[in-house]
């Protein structure tokens, strides 16, 4: 009995100093902090191995998941956590930026012979130009990852393709009950705002770029009108269970970003149930995520090998099968990819993809992957709200959040009442019971 | 009569609680990877459970929580038992003081106990992992510990303990020999208890787990329906988490049965 | 040297490095959410501030007394199925089997995650749409065990003479059962009470698997907003929290008993 106390107690013990990682252990770990699913995990050993090819250093890679931009945000920001690499998006990115919170990116330490940073598209590194950063600029700060466009993913079989032409279908009575939303708030704000001002765009008063720096209070007010019209059809609000109900048919309508449609339509196909994507003719907004190197990062070096390493046109063209969304490189190879499997998949459809490939302006794809050049014509990417976030956020939350209604304060009070009332009676019985005696 | 409709009663309740958790067990034995569905009779899942593969993180998180909850008890145990010892010997103010505090983990939500931790490692600058979450399940298992152990004591004639001295004992041969002997059902009881909350817990440990990569089976298992979808190898995993809890409450509750009646006996 | 063998003999002074452990690990994160709750994130000087947040801002508050609301069906719904259980249970002419109350403590063991997603399965299989109801369905489900035991507990150890003597005197079944067996019963409702409706406001994650993240209950206010690095804010939400437990308590007034009571849980 006493000796295997002794030997759980010497167990407890190395298990404890064990715990405690040493400066020079954390040199040869590379904490990543990614959206879940948004990766081909057998890249990760893969990478191992080839970062201690070219550098003769070992790594393991720590690999942590969150799926809300804020809270990888606030972990770094308010929590100061040592990741070594994280995927915000655009706009994350350009409030890191403006707060100091992410390091540059040195692409000239990686070898010429390897370094595949020039792969990204000049689309890509355009649309970073245009990130906000106060003087930085997104480029020398982020490498893209993924990129896509928050639009509709529908059930063929019960919505038809003029229902969801307009955002107006999502709050349309015949859909009650039967909407999914994303739990993201900018990409619902955006395509509503694009809605409210869809005249004023037609007629050039007001251009698509800066509504996405618009979070006045009136606008505000706007989408917020339109959303408490649409909560009434919302099922659900989804952080990502959203292609889990949708292939359940448990919901016909799905406001969402086009990586997830592209995996849920996958999905429900092997169950015989057909999805679609589209993004309705208003406009909508496109999106960004890219690779940063947070500031309190305690691996930097690895850090930029990794993220060059998923430059790398295979290991682009890999993750994209895994999770499917857009990676950001536009090489050859990449566009050959994409072709082949388009039309295996039987798309005939020629679309004009010159703006992301060199010279493809008219080539076969998945238009759910690559939306074709009118459709990104009609969609811009969105800008840090700075202050004015707080504002959207409480808009969002009363819309979100009040599920209080008058019957269940009336309820709460007759409880209380009765309460009291069985209280007080009581002690005036006790009473009476006292005098007596 | 109305002995009928009691049981009657009584089934339709546990028909109720017990439907999900037999669903799951029933479709844990097929490959469909929405529950719902049934693709035929097939043992796959638990294999494809033990043999690891794509599902490493899942063992490897089945493998944190069993040694959380094995260190944690262990220590608890020690912990809470030296306690109950202490507090047993204790009297008036300090006695009511520490009962008390004693009692705050337990009243305590979850959530509370959590964040509270969770601001305490932060302020102190603690890395927070494996550490931290042992001493997170530690802090909310003793009061168990010492509620299991106290009774027992209560229990024991002090006189014994007074006699083994005055016949020579140490004080230390005195606990090994006659107090230890006398607790020790207390402390098992408080083990098991100790290691059964902190495999279940899950609102402290999220708080508490850090970034360092570690999971436990919580964890994973909020991780993983926050995507909606159970991850079919979980199906298996609770049925045998499942059947395991049963097998050992019901050891546990049959013994306790046996040594009440053999005390019976004895009187 | 001397008075520290004294010290590790005197057995009073065992309980030393737990009443340290407390403090440490219990008393001081306590008033660390005090500290928290009342000190401003940028300037650290002493602050009402969140406090007036959460009563201006009306999503918080609502979600407050929503959970209250939900608690509160969902307490006595337990206490409506549960009581007669308990009583049945406990009750040896109409039940003798001792497997009978394993069986309903059992769920007690089960991963509270696991058994809310074996919850969603069944109301899934069922067709039945998630939502308030499935809500407060699923909080029944997972706490009537937390219900059904303590009251069961409680009749076990009531002392049955009362019983014979009021049957002894005349009085009818039904007078027997609200004179003496109910009022009897009380503590075990109490601390029934304070096993399922504290839970039901604090839990997170449960009712936002229930209801398809479209219901949130108090609990999950504050971890969203720890989780967003409003550390301040949350402390003041657990703050409003602890108040609550506080005053829940006050209407328990068996505190005493119960220590001596828990003493065989299993």
């Amino acid at each position: 009995m006493r000796s295997v106390l002794i030997w759980i107690l010497l167990l407890c013990g190395v298990c404890f100093t064990s715990c405690n990682r040493s400066e020079a252990e954390r040199a040869s770990i590379l904490k990543v902090y990614n959206w879940a699913d948004y990766i081909d995990p057998t890249l990760l050993d893969e990478f191992e191995t080839w970062y201690e090819e070219h550098t003769g250093e070992k790594v393991e890679v720590v690999y942590q998941l969150f799926d809300i931009n804020e809270i990888m945000l606030a972990k770094i920001e308010r929590g100061k956590e040592d990741f070594d690499l994280a995927c915000p998006s655009e706009y994350i990115i350009e409030r890191m930026l403006r707060h100091d919170l992410i390091l540059p990116i040195d692409k000239s330490v990686i070898p010429d012979s390897i370094n595949y940073f020039g792969n990204v598209s000049p689309y890509i590194v355009d649309v970073f130009d245009k990130i906000d950063g106060y003087g930085k600029n997104a480029n020398d700060y982020a490498v893209g990852y993924m990129w896509g466009t928050t639009g509709l993913l529908y059930n063929t079989r019960y919505v038809s393709e003029d229902d969801v032409r307009s955002w107006s279908s999502v709050w349309d009575e015949k859909f009650r009950d039967k909407l999914l939303v994303k739990d993201a708030f900018r990409d619902v704000y955006s395509p509503l705002l694009m809605y409210e001002n869809h005249e004023a765009i037609l007629n050039g008063t007001v251009s698509r770029d800066s509504l996405m720096y618009d979070a006045s209070d009136e606008s505000i007010a706007k989408v917020e009108k339109l959303l408490k019209k649409m909560k009434r059809n919302v099922a659900g609000w989804e952080a990502d269970f959203g292609k889990e109900i949708m292939t359940k048919e448990k919901a016909w309508l799905n406001l969402t970003w086009s990586g997830d449609a592209v995996w849920a339509i996958d999905e429900a196909a092997a169950v015989g149930v057909e999805l679609d994507y589209t993004v309705p003719e208003e406009g909508s907004n496109v999106w960004f995520d890219g690779w940063v190197i947070p500031r309190y990062a305690k691996n930097k070096k690895a850090a930029i090998y990794f993220i060059n390493f998923m430059c790398k046109p295979e290991n682009a063209i890999r993750n994209m099968e895994e999770i499917g969304y857009v990676s950001v490189v536009g090489t050859p190879e990449i566009l050959e990819y994409v072709e082949e499997s388009a039309i295996e998949y039987g798309f005939e459809e020629p679309l004009d993809l010159s703006y992301f490939f060199e010279g493809a302006d008219s080539v076969v794809a998945d238009p759910v992957l690559y939306h074709d050049r009118a459709v990104i014509e009609r969609c811009a990417m969105m800008h840090d709200s700075g202050p004015r976030t707080e504002q959207l956020l409480e808009m969002w939350t009363r819309v979100k959040g009040d599920n209080l209604n008058n019957g269940m304060v009336i309820f709460i009070l007759v409880v209380f009442g009765s309460l009291l009332v069985v209280g007080l009676i009581r002690r005036s019985r006790k009473r009476k019971q006292m005098r007596r005696l | 009569m109305k002995k009928f409709f009691a049981q009657t009663y009584l089934w339709l309740l546990l028909t109720m609680l017990y439907a999900p958790i037999v669903i799951i067990a029933i479709f844990s034995f097929t490959e469909a990877k929405v529950l719902g569905n049934w693709t035929g009779f097939s043992t796959k899942l638990y294999t494809s459970l033990f043999s690891g593969g794509v599902h490493h993180s899942l063992l490897s998180a089945i493998e944190n929580t069993l040694i959380i909850a094995l260190v944690a008890a262990v220590i608890s145990t020690i912990l809470g038992s030296i306690a109950a010892i202490g507090i047993h010997n204790l009297r008036g103010r300090k006695r009511q003081v520490i009962n008390t505090l004693n009692n705050i983990p337990m009243l305590n939500p979850d959530i509370i106990t959590g964040i509270s931790l969770f601001l305490l490692f932060v302020s102190l600058g603690i890395t927070q992992g494996y550490t931290t979450v042992i001493l997170a399940h530690v802090a909310f298992c003793t009061p168990y510990v010492v509620l299991c152990v106290m009774p027992r004591l209560q229990q024991m004639n002090p006189n014994i303990y007074e006699a083994a001295l005055d016949l020579g004992a140490t004080p230390m041969q005195a606990l090994r020999k006659v107090i230890i002997p006398e607790i020790k059902a207390g402390m098992i009881s408080g083990f098991i208890l100790a290691f059964t909350l902190s495999i279940d817990d899950f609102a402290v440990t999220i708080f508490t787990i850090g970034t360092d990569g570690l999971e436990t089976l919580s964890t994973y298992i909020y991780a993983d329906a926050r995507k909606g979808g159970l991850t079919p190898e979980l199906r298996p995993l609770s049925t045998i988490i499942f059947a395991a809890v049963l097998f050992l409450l019901i050891v546990i509750n049959v013994r306790t049965y046996r040594s009440q009646k053999q005390k019976e006996v004895k009187l | 040297m001397k008075w520290l063998f004294k010290l590790f003999t005197k057995r009073s002074s065992w309980s030393i490095p737990y009443f340290i452990f407390l403090l440490m690990m219990v008393v001081l994160p306590l008033i660390l959410i005090f500290f928290y709750a009342f000190q401003d994130e940028q300037t650290g000087a002493f602050t009402f501030k969140y406090f007036e947040k959460f009563i201006s801002n009306p999503e918080a508050a609502n979600t407050f007394v929503y959970s209250i609301g939900i608690a509160i069906i969902t307490t006595i719904a337990c206490i409506v199925l549960g009581y007669p259980a308990a009583y049945i249970l406990s009750n040896r002419s109409l039940c003798r089997s001792k497997v009978m109350v394993i069986l309903f403590i059992l769920p007690m063991w089960i991963n509270i995650l696991v058994r809310t997603l074996a919850t969603v399965a069944l109301f899934d299989f069922m067709k039945f749409p998630l939502g308030e109801t499935a809500l407060i369905f699923g909080m029944v489900y997972n706490f009537l065990p937390f219900m059904i035991y303590p009251i069961y507990n409680t009749m076990q150890k009531m002392d049955h003479s009362y019983i014979e003597a009021a049957q002894d005197l005349g009085a009818s079944p039904v007078r027997v059962f609200f004179k003496v067996v109910f009022p009897l019963s009380m503590p075990g409702v109490m601390s029934g009470i304070m096993m399922v409706f504290m839970p039901t406001i604090s839990t997170f994650a449960i009712a936002e698997l229930l209801t398809m993240n479209n219901i949130k209950l108090f609990g999950t206010t504050i971890q969203e907003n720890i989780n967003n690095g409003m550390w301040n804010y949350g402390a003041a939400l657990s703050l409003i929290m602890l108040v609550i437990i506080f005053v829940t308590d006050l209407f328990s007034d068996s505190d005493e008993d119960r220590a001596s009571n828990e003493g065989g849980i299993i």
